[in-house]
């Protein structure tokens, strides 16, 4: 093997090294931006498709093209509603536009994660009568998963992800009234199913 | 403003998405509406029942590792480098 040459050497060295500042920079930035929505992401995803592994493919295919396109990202506007937004769009594709279904739904893993949370019904002594203290996890997570996806969506995205109603309608494509009239009347079907399993705790609910 | 209206106020309302202007005018409504009012109040209680009740699942370790490693493989691939050379 040839000698190499000591200026190329340095030369490429330079470059390498300030290539890599810049792509440091970049991974610093997005750790800071992206990375930290890790747990709410895969969260979601789970949600999504309710299967541990869809979910880690999710969001591993998610964190890939959000590095890779995280030049588009507008600074200053949220990266989480960014992230949400890549990853739905991914959700779509992976199992919708090829038709493909998604991993067996692993109910049992949800249902044992929720029985192994403690009984919330039990230490409730001064709201007795009130019945949605008396609702377990399980039950309103039920509740939420037998209502129509595109309310669903609406009401997770905006409840349990503290997204704005902009923010949402971005992500769903739809306009903000269209968002808006959903989650009301999701959550009028939600209230109905809440106050099924109320009714079967034998709670009175005429007057609410 | 009628009930079929406030309903959808009702709902936006609990999320602090109303307007200055339609805000003024829910809450003209319910001064008045008693009926609203209650729904209102249970609004409130079934957005705090979701936000409570629905557990949030946390990432595992070994997804928190790729990733990790997704957003530091060039910094790593340049430290390398650096031994090598």
């Amino acid at each position: 093997m040839d000698k190499p040459d000591p200026t190329h050497h340095t030369k490429n060295r330079e470059k390498k090294e300030s290539l890599s500042r810049e792509e440091r920079q970049k991974q610093l930035e997005f750790q800071h931006e992206a990375v930290v929505h890790l747990n709410t992401l895969y969260n979601y995803a789970l949600h999504l498709t309710m299967n541990p592994s869809d979910a880690e493919d999710l969001v591993q295919e998610t964190y890939l093209k959000a590095y890779r396109f995280f030049n588009s990202f507008e600074r200053g506007t949220n990266c989480k509603a960014w992230l949400f937004k890549i990853l739905k769009n991914n959700y779509i594709n992976r199992f919708r536009k090829n038709s493909k279904e998604p991993g067996k739904v692993d109910y049992d893993l949800i249902k044992d994660f929720y029985h192994s949370i403690k009984d919330t019904r039990t230490d409730t002594s001064e709201t007795d009568t009130d019945y949605f203290h008396s609702l377990l996890h399980e039950e309103v997570y039920q509740a939420l998963h037998s209502l129509p996806e595109e309310f669903r969506e609406v009401i997770q995205l905006c409840d349990i992800e503290g997204f704005t109603y902009e923010e949402i309608a971005n992500m769903v494509e739809s306009p903000i009234g269209t968002v808006r009239s959903r989650l009301y009347r999701g959550r009028k079907l939600l209230r109905e199913q809440l106050e099924g399993y109320a009714k079967k705790y034998g709670f009175n609910t005429d007057n609410i | 403003m009628n009930c079929k209206k406030a309903g959808v106020f009702i709902s936006a309302s609990v999320d602090g998405e109303l307007s200055l202007i339609e805000e003024q005018e829910f809450l003209l409504h319910l001064s008045e509406c008693k009926e609203c009012s209650l729904e209102f109040e249970e609004a409130k209680r079934t957005k705090m029942i979701i936000r409570e009740k629905i557990i949030k699942f946390k990432a595992p370790q070994a997804l928190i590792s790729s990733i990790m490693q997704l957003t530091s493989f060039s910094t790593k691939e340049h430290e390398d480098t650096l031994l090598y050379e």
